[in-house]
């Protein structure tokens, strides 16, 4: 292979990798995020906004929330800065879509929905006790044991 | 789910221990969802009497299919 070739193999192989690097460590795409996103949007200073009722937030939420039930997600959002990245999640993430259909519809540029919710969400929790809780234990009564975990909607 | 869950919970009573949990109450049923990494609800957490996870269920299931798992761990 001529020295050129390999010039240009070289600088190939620069540009992918380069590129690589940007798109493992860039902002996430607008739409359906996971944890990991959520940190690196609350990094670049989104809004993070639960919109399941004020008794649910008050329950637990994500650490740095900030609630807005679904229900008024349209008015109070119209004084917002349509430029800055908002993150919406819910209990298991069909009102979070249904508030980022709303968002998009007036305007804003960056609305991502935390996919699966809060039930999925394995990062720091306030509210309740007050408690950051990352594990629970689990004791049985010397019985086997089914859980059964639902909503109330 | 729930005339099935109840309809159960009376006939393994003293065999296996119903334990229900609204997924979006407060901080601890959301940890204990996340310890078993749930996503969606309805789920079923099945562990046997050493608190072992024998298996997991999610979404809408039948009374026959849960009749199969809750008879396995006896």
């Amino acid at each position: 292979m001529s020295r050129a070739k390999w010039i240009l193999l070289a600088a190939g192989v620069v540009v992918i990798a380069a590129a690589a690097i940007a798109l493992s460590s860039g902002s996430p795409q607008p739409g359906l995020v996971g944890n990991r996103d959520v940190e690196k949007l609350r990094a670049e200073g989104a809004r993070i906004v639960d919109v399941r009722t004020a008794a649910e937030f008050t329950g637990a939420h994500i650490e740095g929330a900030e609630n807005v039930p679904l229900s008024d997600i349209a008015a109070v959002a119209s004084s917002w800065d349509r430029s800055i990245p908002v993150v919406l999640y819910c209990a298991v993430g069909d009102w979070s879509d249904t508030a980022a259909e709303i968002l998009t519809s007036m305007g804003f540029e960056r609305v991502y929905d935390l996919g699966g919710g809060i039930v999925q969400w394995d990062g720091a929790l306030a509210g309740g006790a007050g408690a950051t809780v990352a594990s629970a234990d689990v004791e049985t009564n010397g019985m086997p044991v089914m859980y059964e975990f639902y909503t109330d909607w | 789910m729930e005339p099935v869950v109840d309809r159960l919970r009376t006939e393994y009573e003293g065999v296996v221990e119903f334990r229900l949990v609204n997924a979006e109450t407060d901080a601890e049923s959301q940890a204990l969802a996340t310890r078993f990494g749930l996503q969606y609800v309805p789920s079923f957490v099945f562990l046997d009497s050493d608190g072992t996870q024998r298996d997991l269920v999610v979404g809408e299931v039948s009374e026959e299919d849960l009749r199969a798992v809750l008879d396995s761990l006896q």
